[in-house]
């Protein structure tokens, strides 16, 4: 691979995000890569944005990026997605979890965000993939897993990584009572874009 | 799933840098871990919890970064391999006994981790600890990427034990927190006390000819950490590239630096610095003979461009000095590449682009989204203490505009978002006691609240508690309880008996020790007893006196991990009219407005019915969860 592939993932504080990142860059350096990621974390528990960054190539020496330099988003809210989207470069992707939850502030001063409107926003902007990837994982019993769909959708659209990697990597993250039904969301994501 | 500590040599992994710190103390074989947690810092200590390092090495917790320090250095001048970890703020929390160790030295090798944090994502301020060098007179190190933080982990305790002296591992967010590819090293065997010596004028300080002796031979000492640090160091001071056109840089700032000058084909001499002081004069000397132009690019203040100054002063004085002072590169914030990409083209880079830069998306008439900031989680104990204080303010015959609520550090601070807004102030640890006595010592005749969390309260409550007692301050002290510290990630506090590395220990019970100190009033009440609750707010703001209310409830993620969750709530639609009273009263993220009714997330509700309370038409009721 002669560049890096950028990728930033936009989520909510307590979706799996950080679970997320971690998976890529441990299948990226099981598959030979040189990776880095740029995470903020520390601030509270949960509910806040969340930008992590995920950078993989030959050689990889920053962990962030800048505006417009994201070949993919991967998110797991929408609302977060469309504040990442200044990320995304001339030609990137959007692959984005089907959820809204809306920040405390916008409910309080009335303001309401419709899913419809915003999904038109980046759909009708750039190349966007939305799956409802809550509703899948929960399928498979493990609703939190929707951060596994997605990254099974990134997985048919982009095969930099391969697909053993990605298994093992999230066996290496996920604990064990979680493990089958994470890998089962996985293929489902992978899956999605079949059906 | 791997074990990153017991991993073999040669083995190449993803890992986090304050991961591959932890790998590089057991590398180096230290027997002594302690620190305070303090983001970015504190997943050293914890994956050296998570994966267990045995009997043979001592990790844990502090009570604060001074006698983490402290312990440390204890077990260093036995000739134990020892370290500390702490963010910026720790640091000077810590300085005290660091500024006298350079005096004593170390006898085994001693690694103080210092994280700061440009930015600042999690930090009061955005503190440049590179200066503590000069100020500690004490080695500063400092890597760009995990590997690096490894590989310069195991050089610190190595470096240290040459040169007899603590040395500083200076790291950033981006460093600390970034995951990337480290290839493991040999694990040496743990190095543990051995004789300690009876030497008074090295380990006394209170003998002032001691003291001004041992002041030179830490300045001899330091003369020669420059050849010591190139002996034993793994990775060096190091150029890239070559020229009369420069960069000076290090750490983080590092990074960008080679990103950006693989764009373009110009011939750039990079000056990439690991040992940050004593500076290394003979390298840079070398080095920046021959440029005549220079971009400094760095983070935070100007101290690479300071130390640089000084050796061009000597070596040419002719040379062309860009960044900070010359406006080129900002003086606060991270850098980033677009940062590094404009300060290089607007300096010392003549061509254009050779490689064309990514161009944004376009992205149409986009919906301006509304901020996210990081709220208390849905159950959170503090919550319901916040919302008891506003109201037993009004019960008490206040306004709230009357009764100044001085705050202090941890999740408790997040009360200051909407809809809650309930501190005025958050400063430093242990800072909200001491300043709601101030302001009623300089004559604020209405009643002042302090709220501190029990972790802070440990750290440093304890002495500003004894002084509001001793000088008989009317001050109402609040200590948020929630048995755990939690905003850095779930860390054990000095109430617990069982700590995460499998220690046994003796738990501080914080009700007998405020007693014990001669507090007037004492009430300890659980906050999810909102009228319990309110009342002691109401009672105890009347009385005079130094009052504490230890408002004690666990960690409502912690509770709901431990416990299972046997309630949610739910908005009966047809009930609710939408006037978001539950939002308003609570600010509860699992609340929000749906354009016409307010709803319940149940994945996000924890059960403890807050906002049910403040639903005039009862429209919010309990469901059973299985």
């Amino acid at each position: 691979m002669g560049r890096v592939l950028n990728i930033a993932i936009a989520s909510v504080g307590g979706q799996g995000g950080l679970t997320l990142s971690r998976v890529l860059a441990i299948a990226a350096v099981l598959d030979g890569y040189s990776v880095r990621t740029g995470e903020t974390l520390g601030m509270s528990q949960r509910f806040g944005s969340v930008v992590s960054y995920v950078r993989i190539g030959d050689r990889v020496f920053s962990p962030t990026f800048s505006d417009g330099e994201a070949d993919y988003i991967l998110g797991l809210e929408i609302i977060e997605t469309v504040r990442a989207l200044r990320l995304l470069k001339s030609g990137g992707v959007v692959i984005v979890s089907d959820v809204v939850k809306p920040p405390i502030s916008a409910s309080l001063s009335r303001e309401v965000y419709s899913r419809s409107k915003l999904l038109e926003a980046i759909g009708g902007s750039v190349s966007t993939v939305v799956v409802p990837a809550q509703k899948l994982a929960a399928e498979v019993g493990n609703p939190r897993a929707a951060n596994m769909v997605v990254l099974g959708v990134f997985h048919r659209l982009q095969s930099v990584l391969s697909s053993s990697s990605i298994k093992k990597a999230i066996s290496e993250v996920v604990p064990s009572k979680w493990l089958e039904s994470s890998l089962a969301a996985f293929e489902l994501g992978v899956n999605y874009l079949k059906t | 799933m791997v074990n990153i500590l017991k991993a073999p040599e040669g083995v190449r992994i993803a890992l986090m840098g304050n991961e591959a710190i932890a790998r590089g103390l057991v590398e180096a074989g230290v027997s002594v871990v302690s620190g305070y947690p303090g983001t970015p810092s504190s997943e050293v200590i914890m994956t050296l919890h998570e994966f267990g390092v045995g009997s043979e090495i001592y990790v844990e917790w502090a009570v604060n970064e001074r006698v983490a320090f402290e312990v440390a250095y204890g077990a260093s001048i036995g000739g134990a391999r020892a370290a500390v970890t702490m963010k910026a703020p720790g640091a000077s929390v810590a300085l005290d006994p660091v500024v006298s160790s350079a005096y004593g030295g170390v006898e085994g090798g001693l690694m103080i981790l210092v994280a700061d944090d440009p930015g600042p994502h999690t930090t009061q301020t955005e503190q440049d600890d590179r200066w503590l060098g000069f100020l500690a007179k004490l080695p500063v190190l400092s890597p760009s990427s995990p590997q690096e933080a490894k590989d310069l982990t195991v050089a610190s305790l190595d470096l240290s034990e040459e040169v007899k002296l603590p040395v500083i591992l200076r790291t950033t967010t981006r460093v600390n927190h970034t995951v990337g590819d480290v290839v493991l090293g040999p694990v040496r065997s743990v190095k543990r006390a051995s004789a300690v010596q009876r030497d008074l004028p090295r380990f006394v300080r209170a003998g002032m000819v001691w003291n001004y002796e041992r002041h030179k031979w830490l300045n001899n000492q330091l003369n020669r950490v420059e050849e010591a640090f190139e002996r034993v160091s793994a990775i060096r001071n190091r150029v890239e590239g070559s020229g009369r056109v420069c960069v000076v840089t290090e750490g983080s700032a590092y990074n960008y630096v080679t990103e950006v000058l693989r764009e373009v084909d110009s011939e750039i001499k990079v000056i990439k610095l690991v040992l940050l002081y004593p500076p290394p004069k003979k390298f840079l000397r070398e080095t920046l003979s021959g440029c005549e132009k220079v971009l400094v690019i760095e983070e935070l203040d100007p101290y690479l461009e300071f130390v640089t100054r000084n050796i061009l002063s000597e070596v040419d004085v002719n040379t062309v000095i860009y960044g900070k002072s010359s406006g080129h590169i900002p003086m606060e914030g991270e850098l980033n590449t677009k940062i590094v990409r404009s300060a290089l083209h607007s300096t010392i880079l003549t061509e254009r682009a050779a490689r064309e830069v990514p161009r944004a998306a376009e992205l149409g008439q986009l919906i301006k989204v509304a901020p996210r900031p990081p709220p208390m989680c849905p159950g959170c104990p503090h919550r319901n203490m916040y919302v008891a204080l506003l109201l037993g303010i009004a019960r008490a015959g206040y306004r709230r505009s009357e009764v100044p609520v001085f705050g202090d550090i941890g999740c408790y601070a997040l009360g200051v978002q909407p809809p809650l807004e309930a501190i005025w102030t958050e400063h430093s640890m242990g800072a909200s006691i001491s300043m709601a006595m101030g302001l009623k010592v300089a004559g604020y005749d209405k009643p002042v609240v302090a709220v501190i969390g029990d972790s802070t309260f440990f750290h440093a409550g304890i002495q500003p508690l004894i002084e509001a007692i001793h000088k008989q301050v009317d001050v109402l002290v609040v200590i948020a309880d929630n048995s755990i510290v939690a905003m850095t990630g779930h860390q054990s506090t000095p109430a617990w008996s069982a700590l995460e590395s499998g220690r046994r220990a003796k738990s501080i019970d914080i009700e007998s020790l405020v007693k014990t100190v001669g507090v007037d009033h004492v009430e300890v009440v659980d906050p999810y007893d909102l009228d319990a609750m309110v009342k002691a707010f109401e009672r105890l703001l009347k009385k005079p006196g130094v009052r504490v209310l230890i408002s004690k409830h666990p960690c409502a993620l912690v509770e709901a991990r431990a416990g299972g969750l046997r309630v949610r709530h739910r908005v009966v639609e047809d009930r609710c009219t939408g006037c978001l009273a539950c939002i308003r009263a609570t600010g509860c993220p699992a609340i929000y407005f749906d354009g016409s009714k307010a709803r319940v997330d149940i994945e996000d509700c924890l059960g403890c019915g807050l906002c049910a309370r403040f639903c005039p038409y009862k429209a919010i009721e309990v469901v059973s969860y299985g």
